[in-house]
């Protein structure tokens, strides 16, 4: 079944993750890049959506860095 | 010497504008399809900063998936690795199993198919013919 949504490409999840390993030998199964894919691409759907949901709180018609700073928090502690 | 140093850098920040800007890409489209479903707007800096912030992560998740890795004496991250970076919330954690046994739904199925079929390179929906299930990637 073909999802709608937008989501990260496995090759760029791939880069993005190499960036920071230390080690040379490192290296990342497709799955598990498939898997990380989603993980961000619902890292990024979180922030946003509570972001929403902040900005709905504070009868905002726009969600703004304020809001976003808000959520933040315990974004970062759920991940 | 410091000219090839110099380059060098230069390289290796302009190809990390260019991941920026995938990530940033692919955030705006996340953004505009929460955006369109919660009837809500974005601003551009909100949009850049939840960017930022996800590409700062990447860093965090990288770093821990190679340890994880190595503690358990595997050069090769696997999806165990993945898992145990989505440990601290219990929602996320089942969410990401279930993706997870999912992933290995959709290749049992595949290596089936493709033992019955012999042909053709018809590719359905999301990625093109990339690596099958375990394969490393480097």
């Amino acid at each position: 079944m073909e999802r709608a949504s937008a989501g990260f490409r496995k090759e760029l999840v791939s880069r993005l993750l190499h960036l920071h390993f230390r080690d040379d030998r490192t290296k990342v199964s497709g799955d598990a890049l498939q898997l990380m894919a989603e993980l961000l691409r619902i890292f990024v759907v979180e922030a946003a959506v509570r972001g929403v949901r902040q900005a709905q709180a504070e009868d905002m018609a726009l969600v703004d860095v304020d809001q976003l700073e808000k959520v933040l928090p315990q974004l970062l502690l759920d991940f | 010497m410091e000219e090839e140093q110099e380059a060098e850098e230069q390289e290796r920040f302009s190809s990390q504008q260019r991941l920026k800007a995938a990530v940033h890409y692919t955030v705006g489209c996340l953004c505009q399809e929460v955006a369109a479903d919660k009837e809500m707007q974005f601003s551009k800096q909100t949009i850049a900063a939840i960017s930022e912030i996800t590409f700062r992560q990447c860093e965090n998740f990288a770093r821990d998936l190679e340890l994880f890795a190595r503690h358990a004496k595997r050069s090769t991250i696997n999806t165990e690795d993945v898992k145990l970076l989505a440990r601290r919330s219990n929602s996320l954690l089942k969410y990401i199993t279930e993706k997870n046994e999912e992933l290995a739904q959709l290749n049992q199925e595949r290596k089936v198919k493709k033992k019955k079929k012999p042909e053709d390179g018809n590719q359905t929906c999301r990625e093109p013919a990339e690596a099958e299930g375990g394969e490393a990637e480097s």
